[in-house]
């Protein structure tokens, strides 16, 4: 046998072998890898919009998701809003809850992100940031309180916190939220999200 | 070739030949994801299973391998324990394939793995192959743990996640940055390349 033919069957038998070797690992592994997703997402809704039980995907397009969040009885719980945008580093994917009246923030969690070890990754932090989310003014564009301040009754209603020395981690988080608000702002506009349109699952 | 005991074949992982303080291989990844332990050693693992795996196939079929297409042969046969690596860590470990992020896939370019094929699994039998890369994959784990245990102890207080830092410890945030990584990086090359020379001289 000639040596490019040996070379041609060896790459190709190899190659082959271990597509249909991987092909099966996919195959294994895709529906638990689809429930781990799902799980953090769920998880994250929890964690902004409380007694959220059953979630249904209002709007979706690249970067923004918006979920409404029934309590089991069927009660309208709020809705929460999963973002993806820039950070210092790299992506920043969070999740934000809203009121059932679409006013206010009720709470917000980072999902995924890169920001500088100990100091941007603070933005995940409940005591130097998260907390400060919480009762916010969703009406209009918020603003970052600069230098911080030490408890959420410093700030006003339209204001969040900055972290010491993360200030360009804290204003991307602030930017992604500010945009998805008025993503969500043109789209009761437009009548697509209502506080009242919670009788269907 | 002089045929080692497979202890000593085993065991040349572990210091004289061991591939980061030694040969100074698989820099990016100990720099990369020894921030905390539970990341170092999670890469030790996936790395693990990665060299041994292709280590028994490169030296089973290295006969059948014409020398023109070696290296991408190694390549796919890298590539796909790597793959499998990275799924399995997606579907059982998340939050630590979360956080290892690019660097799973990335083993497929870590040269330990590579050149263990080159330098060792395509001129070595089965067993040798195995015994080889347990010691190489030892070595890895083990400098691994040195650096990420000294990087978290020092850079957030805690090991393991658990906080080992009284109230009095101020955490050194430059040693889970990168440029943390370097200096301990080169301060246990340094002390690996003094204990070496001291040992020669005795």
């Amino acid at each position: 046998m000639s040596l490019s033919s040996r070379m041609i069957i060896v790459l190709t038998t190899v190659g082959l072998i271990s597509g249909g070797f991987l092909a099966g690992v996919a195959k294994l592994t895709k529906e638990r890898i689809a429930l781990n997703i799902q799980a953090e997402i769920e998880e994250a809704i929890k964690e902004v919009v409380d007694d959220a039980g059953i979630s249904t995907v209002l709007y979706e397009e690249e970067g923004l998701v918006i979920y409404r969040e029934l309590e089991e009885d069927g009660d309208l719980a709020g809705f929460a809003i999963q973002a993806i945008g820039v950070g210092f580093q790299d992506k920043i994917t969070l999740m934000f809850g809203l009121d059932e009246t679409l006013t206010k923030i009720t709470g917000l969690t980072i999902i995924d992100q890169k920001e500088t070890p100990g100091l941007g990754a603070k933005i995940t932090d409940w005591n130097a940031f998260l907390r400060f989310w919480e009762d916010r003014d969703a009406t209009g564009p918020l603003s970052l309180r600069k230098p911080s301040v030490h408890t959420p009754e410093e700030l006003l209603a339209t204001e969040i916190n900055s972290i010491t020395a993360a200030t360009i981690s804290s204003r991307k988080v602030l930017e992604i939220v500010n945009l998805s608000l008025d993503k969500v702002r043109e789209l009761i506009a437009k009548g697509k999200i209502t506080d009242e349109e919670h009788d269907g699952n | 070739m002089a045929t080692k005991t497979i202890r000593a074949e085993y065991l040349k992982g572990l210091w004289d030949e061991n591939p980061v303080l030694r040969q100074i291989l698989g820099l990016c990844p100990t720099l990369a994801v020894t921030g905390t332990v539970i990341t170092g050693l999670a890469m030790g693992l996936a790395t693990t299973f990665v060299l041994i795996f292709s280590s028994l196939v490169v030296s089973s079929i290295k006969k059948l391998i014409p020398a023109q297409v070696r290296i991408a042969t190694y390549i796919v046969v890298i590539a796909s324990f790597v793959t499998i690596a990275d799924q399995f860590l997606k579907a059982f470990f998340y939050p630590i394939s979360e956080a290892l992020g690019p660097y799973v896939p990335l083993i497929v370019v870590n040269c330990i793995i590579l050149g263990r094929q080159e330098a060792f699994s395509s001129r070595n039998s089965v067993g040798r192959s195995l015994i080889d890369a347990l010691g190489m994959s030892t070595g890895f784990i083990l400098t691994l743990l040195a650096l990420s245990s000294i990087r978290e102890i020092l850079g957030a207080g805690t090991f393991l996640g658990h906080q080992v830092m009284g109230p009095w410890f101020k955490p050194w945030i430059i040693m889970i940055l990168p440029a943390g990584a370097f200096i301990t990086l080169g301060i246990l090359l340094g002390i690996a390349l003094q204990i070496e020379s001291r040992t020669k001289r005795n």
